[in-house]
This record gives C-alpha cells, sequence and structure tokens, in this order.
C-alpha cells in the first residue's frame, strides 16, 4: 500500500481562457477560377496481341527403336538340350568349377581378325567361356588343364589357319585333341586328319585315348590296299597319318577327291622347304582349316615360317619381308607361350657346361686331322663347297667324341662318373648324341649301367617297349637317345638329368632334346650337362650358336633379326678361317 | 552359322542398356538355351534423350528408356519367348509393366542405379506446394543358386515363378556371366556401326 500525501500541503486551483484562432486572410488572384475548374479527362484504346498465353508442347510418344537382330542355329548353339549335370558330375569330371565362384577363370572364344561379318564376329562373342563349354558337353579331362592351355583352345577353336607355336612340353597335344573334340561336338568338322612324324604315332593314339577317349580313331597303315581303303572310309571322324606315309601315297591322294574338315600337322618344321616333296604332298590335299604345330616355328630362317604359311595360307607371306611387317603379318595366326611365362610353378633348368680337355691320344688325333683338313680344304680353292667343311667338322666332332685309333674318350670318362652318380640316387638319365654310333659305344661302354637305346637303328615296333621299360623298370637309369629319333614329341618327364654327349647344330633343337625331361609333370629339377671338349671346333661352334639363341626368340617376340638362326656358309667356312668361294647364298645347316 | 530359325525350347533372356559417352544409350537382348548357349541377340541404334525429356520425366527417365522404350522393344523383337529374363541394371525392370514375363535385376540395386517410376513418394505440403523425392523402396529377393536376385515390389508374385522356372530348367547359370557377353557384343556391333 502507498502511504498517503500529508494534506496540509494540497494546491489551490486556479482558471484561465486564452484565444487560439489565428485569422487568415483570402488574397484573390488568377489561379482563383482555374483552381474551381473540373480537369479535362481523355482515353486511349489498346488492343492485345494474343489472346492467350504462350505455350510449347513437347511430344513424348515412344520413338521407334532402330534394332539389329542376329539368330544362331541350333546346332550352333546347342539345340540338343542336354540335361545339366550336376555339380556333382562337374566335380568328378574334373572339370573348372560349375558354380558362380568359379568365375575366376573364363576363358572366350575371340573372333579371329579375319572374320569380317558382324555376325559372324558376335557368334563367336556370345558363347559362353570355353570352361563353361567343357561342362555343359561333360568332357571329362584326366587332369585339370592349366588357364594358358584353355587360352590356346580357344584360339585354335573358330580358326581356320593356325599355329599352335607353345615351347615343348606346354601340351600342344592335349589343346590340339580338345579342340578337335569341341569341334566335332559342335558339329563344325566331321574330318579330321592328323599328320605327324612316324615315332610321334603311337604317342598321338595314348593322348587322344587319354584326352578325347571318345573320339573313335584310325591310323592309317599296312599294305597299299588296305591303306587306300582308310584313306577313302568316311566313318571314321580323326584319322592319323605320318609324313613318311603321306609321300609314299602321294599318288591316291592326287587322284582322289579327298577333302579334309580340318588338316593339323604334328611338327610342322617339317614342310619349312616349301619343294620338297613332303610339303607338296601336304599342301596337295583338299581341306578347310589347317593348324599346324610346332615348338619352332623358325628352327633355322623365317624362310621355315614362309615354308608353313603356304600350307596355312598360300601367298600371304614371303621371305623377303621386313621381320617387322611379317611379324604383324602372322601375329593374328601364330599363338606361342615358353614355359618361364606361364608356368611359375614348373622346375628349374639347371644348365651344366662340362668343359672337358682331350685326352692326349684324341688331342693327338685331332690335331692332325685338322691340320690335314684344313690343307686338303685349301687345295681345294674354288672347288671348295659348304659339304667338303661340313665332313670335316664332323670328322672333328667324331674325335671329340672318341678317339677312333685308341677309343679313348675325355667326354666318357665323366660322364660315366656322373651316369653312376645318377643310378646310385635312383633317378634317370636320357643321354644325346648326333651319332648312333657314339651311342653304340657308349653303350658297350656303360655296360654296367644296363642303359636303353632309342635311336633311328631301334626297329619302330619295338620304341614304344625301350621307353616304357626306362620308365617303368627301375634298374634302368640311362636311355641313350639320338638327336633325330628323340627331339620331338616324346613325354619323359620322369628324368631329372639330360646329357648333351655332342652338340647339335641349332640350339632350337637342342631345346626340344632337353624338353622331352624338362616339361609338365617334371618331379623336379631338370639338370642338363652340355660337353664340350676345349680348344676344339665345338668350342668355335658353342660361341656361334650362343648368339643364334638369343635370335631364335626375337624373331617370335616381333623384333628386329637377321634371316638366319642356324649356321649359315659363310659362319661354317669362317670355323677354319676359309674364304668362301664366290657363288652366293645362305643355306642355313 | 545363322539362321532364322530359332530353337523352340527354353530360354532365358538378358536384358542390359549402357550409356556410352557421347553416342547415347544402347541397348543389348541375348537369349540363351539351357546350356548357357546363344539363341537370339538383338540390340538396339544409340538413342539420345533430349534436354525436355530429362528436365520433365527428371528421376523416371531412364525407367522409362531403359525398360518401356529399349527393354520392351528387344524384348518384342526377339522370336524366342523366355520363362525368365534377368537384366543388370535396376531401371530396366520397368519393362516389366509392359510384359507377362518375369523380369529380375542380378545382383542389388546399387546407390548409382535410379530407382523406378513406382518408387517414387510424392508428398503433398499445407501451402499446396507439392515435392518428389526417392525412397528405399521394398525390394522383393529371391536366391537362385549362389545368384541374389531382386524383384519389383508391384510384381511380387513373380518371386514364386521365377524359382519354379529356374528349378524346371535346371539352370546352373552364374548369372552375371552373359551380362559380359552382351557388353562385349555391343562394344563390337557399336564399334562396327
Amino acid at each position: 500500500m502507498l502511504p498517503k500525501p500529508p494534506s496540509s500541503i494540497a494546491p489551490s486551483t486556479s482558471l484561465g481562457s486564452a484565444d487560439l484562432i489565428t485569422p487568415v486572410q483570402l488574397y484573390s488572384s488568377g489561379w482563383d477560377q482555374a483552381i474551381r475548374r473540373l480537369p479535362k479527362l481523355s482515353t486511349n484504346s489498346t488492343t492485345h496481341l494474343h489472346a492467350t498465353p504462350d505455350c510449347v508442347s513437347v511430344s513424348f510418344q515412344p520413338t521407334r527403336l532402330k534394332t539389329h537382330g542376329f539368330v544362331f542355329t541350333p546346332s550352333a548353339a546347342g539345340a540338343s538340350v542336354a540335361t545339366p549335370r550336376s555339380a556333382a558330375t562337374a566335380a568328378r569330371a574334373g572339370g573348372p568349377p560349375s558354380s558362380p565362384q568359379g568365375r575366376s577363370t573364363r576363358t572366350r572364344i575371340k573372333p579371329p581378325s579375319d572374320v569380317i561379318k558382324l555376325q559372324d564376329r558376335l557368334f563367336y562373342m556370345l558363347q559362353p567361356p570355353l570352361e563353361s563349354i567343357l561342362n555343359s558337353e561333360s568332357l571329362s579331362f584326366p587332369c585339370q588343364p592349366f588357364p594358358y592351355q584353355y587360352e590356346g583352345i580357344a584360339f585354335l577353336y573358330p580358326r581356320f589357319a593356325a599355329i599352335l607355336a607353345d615351347e615343348m612340353g606346354l601340351g600342344k597335344t592335349m589343346q590340339a585333341i580338345t579342340a578337335v573334340r569341341l569341334l566335332l561336338r559342335a558339329g563344325e568338322v566331321r574330318s579330321v586328319l592328323l599328320v605327324c612324324p612316324k615315332p610321334l604315332v603311337t604317342n598321338w593314339q595314348r593322348e587322344f585315348a587319354l584326352w578325347a577317349p571318345e573320339v573313335p580313331l584310325d591310323v592309317i597303315s599296312g599294305q597299299q590296299h588296305r591303306r587306300r581303303w582308310q584313306w577313302l572310309e568316311t566313318q571314321v571322324p580323326v584319322k592319323v597319318t605320318n609324313y613318311e606315309l603321306l609321300v609314299r601315297d602321294r599318288e591316291l591322294l592326287e587322284n582322289s577327291s579327298l577333302h579334309f574338315d580340318l588338316m593339323v600337322l604334328d611338327e610342322a618344321q617339317r614342310i619349312k622347304n616349301r619343294s620338297s616333296t613332303t610339303s607338296q604332298v601336304v599342301r596337295g590335299i583338299g581341306r578347310s582349316r589347317s593348324w599346324a604345330l610346332t615348338g619352332t616355328p623358325i628352327e633355322n630362317s623365317v624362310e621355315d615360317l614362309v615354308g608353313i604359311f603356304e600350307f596355312l595360307s598360300p601367298g600371304s607371306l614371303s621371305a623377303e619381308m621386313e621381320p617387322r611387317r611379317m611379324a604383324k603379318k602372322v601375329g593374328d595366326y601364330i599363338i606361342r607361350r615358353t614355359k618361364d611365362k606361364v608356368l611359375d610353378d614348373l622346375p628349374p633348368k639347371l644348365f651344366r657346361d662340362a668343359n672337358v680337355d682331350l685326352t692326349p691320344a684324341q688331342q693327338t688325333t685331332y690335331k692332325m686331322a685338322e691340320q690335314q683338313g684344313v690343307i686338303e680344304l685349301s687345295e681345294l680353292r674354288e672347288g671348295i663347297t659348304i659339304q667338303h667343311v661340313f665332313e670335316l667338322v664332323l670328322r672333328l666332332k667324331q674325335i671329340c667324341n672318341f678317339d677312333p685309333k685308341t677309343g679313348e674318350s675325355c667326354k666318357l670318362e665323366r660322364l660315366a662318373a656322373d651316369l653312376d652318380e645318377v643310378a646310385a640316387s635312383g633317378k634317370k638319365a636320357i643321354v644325346f648324341s648326333q651319332w648312333v654310333k657314339t651311342l653304340q659305344r657308349l653303350d658297350q661302354s656303360l655296360a654296367h649301367l644296363r642303359p636303353l637305346q632309342y635311336h633311328g637303328k631301334v626297329a619302330m615296333g619295338r620304341r614304344d617297349s625301350v621307353l616304357r621299360e626306362f620308365k617303368e623298370d627301375a634298374t634302368r637309369h640311362v636311355l641313350l637317345m639320338s638327336y633325330g629319333a628323340g627331339s620331338v614329341g616324346l613325354n619323359l618327364q620322369f628324368c631329372e638329368y639330360v646329357f648333351l654327349f655332342d652338340r647339335w647344330w641349332n640350339p632350337a633343337v637342342e631345346d626340344q632334346a632337353i624338353n622331352r625331361a624338362h616339361r609338365i609333370g617334371s618331379a623336379g629339377p631338370v639338370t642338363i650337362t652340355r660337353f664340350l671338349a676345349i680348344g676344339t671346333i665345338e668350342e668355335r661352334i658353342d660361341e656361334v650358336l650362343q648368339h643364334k639363341r638369343a635370335i631364335f626368340d626375337a624373331v617370335l617376340s616381333h623384333a628386329e633379326t637377321g634371316k638366319s638362326l642356324g649356321l649359315t656358309q659363310h659362319e661354317i667356312f669362317g670355323l677354319f678361317n676359309l674364304q668362301q668361294p664366290p657363288p652366293s647364298g645362305s643355306n642355313a645347316a | 552359322m545363322l539362321s532364322r530359325q530359332p530353337a523352340m525350347e527354353p530360354t532365358v533372356g538378358f536384358l542390359t542398356v549402357i550409356e556410352k559417352d557421347g553416342a547415347g544409350w544402347l541397348g543389348g537382348y541375348l537369349v540363351l538355351n539351357q546350356r548357357a548357349r546363344p539363341v537370339e541377340f538383338h540390340c538396339t541404334a544409340p538413342i539420345k534423350p533430349n534436354r525436355a525429356q530429362e528436365i520433365l520425366y527428371g528421376p523416371t527417365l531412364r525407367p522409362f528408356v531403359y525398360g518401356e522404350q529399349i527393354g520392351t522393344t528387344l524384348i518384342q523383337k526377339a522370336k524366342s519367348k523366355p520363362q525368365l529374363i534377368f537384366t543388370d541394371t535396376a531401371p530396366a525392370m520397368s519393362a516389366r509393366d509392359l510384359i507377362k514375363t518375369p523380369i529380375g535385376l542380378v545382383g542389388l540395386p546399387t546407390a548409382k542405379q535410379p530407382s523406378e517410376p513406382g518408387d517414387i513418394n510424392t508428398s503433398h505440403r499445407l501451402d499446396g506446394a507439392h515435392s518428389t523425392t526417392l525412397s528405399e523402396p521394398h525390394w522383393v529377393y529371391v536366391q537362385l543358386g549362389e545368384n541374389e536376385i531382386t524383384l519389383q515390389p508391384q510384381h511380387a508374385d513373380d518371386q514364386a515363378l521365377i524359382v519354379r522356372h529356374w528349378t524346371e530348367m535346371e539352370l546352373q547359370l552364374d548369372l552375371s556371366e552373359p551380362f559380359e557377353r552382351v557388353h562385349q557384343a555391343l562394344a563390337e556391333a557399336y564399334q562396327d556401326a
């Protein structure tokens, strides 16, 4: 509550007024009338130009799309619907996983560059991965192929001309057989002719039984009337023959209208010489597809490749082509893989050079033969030929192996010691030589090891049993083999030791020999012992060949290179510091 | 090698659409038999939506072009009538609204894949304005072997149908694999065009 003010101090009130009106006087002026007058109004009319507002219409009628369509034939598309096998079956067959987990490996069949039409290219591109095809076709394998082998099969399958040039031991045979098997299944080929060197016929039989057991096979053999019947017979899809027989049946082949959907040449370097009878007969056979298998498409010179291409695609290659252009030209036809690139887990090759000194007796004989030989060659003057030089080289090389007078051999001493060790450790070894006579001498000298022999003097019918015995008999540790008979197509991967008692002219042939043992399935490192007599012709040849070995790979890797890979005439004459006679040429040894 | 007579057998279709920079959108449709062998292949020429379509269709543009235009055209062009159709791109699933065959998306819809018309939520504000947003759809999932398949919610009945056909055909396909083929074929055809 507020306190009341004291009543004794209340103010007194008084009132007063004041006049606040201000007088206004109006003066007249000339504006008065004008102010009273009403304003004059006027109107302007405008017309609207557009009766309605602007409008933009967008039509969304469905667009008519341009389409392209491709329909595939029932056979090519696999119309014969087989009930898909179960995953368990797939697993039993050892095929690639059928579940989506198996997606890590998908090998596509790519159309070759010479397939031009879009629909044909799409036909290949739209096929399932190779692994799926093999799986769905219930194609069993004795073992799981390597990824690079799938690639090789996918390479061959769509091609009408192809070279499978994998290094020896990578399974060219298996890849070719599987591609053939698929083409037969798809109905794309119905007749196949396989030509191989005679010693390899049984090998192909075995491989077919292993990789395509359901494919009927006919090996052409026997008397002429029987062979005639075999050639004309059409029920068996795959015929196997050898080059020698093909030449013998030349007349029959030329006079018949035989045609094969596919012709496969194994060791196709056999037709490298275009003018040879073998090449002519092979090229004369009617065929739709041509495949060549070889680990050495260029054995001596690029001429070899030209020779093989005359079978594959006549006229498309010439020896005069600049190497880079040639490499580009052949690129789509050739597939080549080497072990070091595709097989990480393949045991290594261990090279060991056994440089030995000739025994005194060998030394004496060698010097005498060399001096006498060079004198003889010099006396021939312009009449000297490459054959004369060759004869001297061969004579000297033979002395390096064995002294013809005393039978002494510096190499044998070392070899015998090594082989004793091999046998003692329960291992197996192959000894290569270019001469049967040398191998026979070794057989006598190493009799305590009971070596087996495999060369041109061993009857064809006995060769398979020799190999079987070598493989299966634990007491057989040594196989004496000639380069000619044993350099191609044989699988001796159970051997861990290879001895090159003498050296071949060509590094590619030596590689082939070594790769009999160093291939898929090799249990351990393969030790290669290369014998070389110091201060002899062997040493001089080796120096030249070391350069050649590097060139071999360079050609196939599309590098600039010289033409010849073997020893040229110039190089052979150079071994004895001889002048090459005037007529030019560069035949390779 | 080629014929105009398609095999009348159970088949499976694989539909895809790719966007080529600067060229436009391409559709590819591959029909396989039970053994995964090609029976038919169809593809479209590239098409380019114009600016007006991009603005006015907004987020529904791809479902419209992928599914209703490209997808439906390709499926109808094929002579084979597959029991099942798979796609690897979610917008193409809208073709299912126009055809009777079940269409499944292989895998799960990813954030990058634009959704489809049925997934658009429209909300209204008090002032009369409205906004359109995309929401997470209620996908239907089904497992076919090792493959995870997504189906549209409005075609939930497809779930039973797709499983039945898959089982009857005894398919053992990795459903992502045929799309590799279609993509390669489109690249080849486009290069050729």
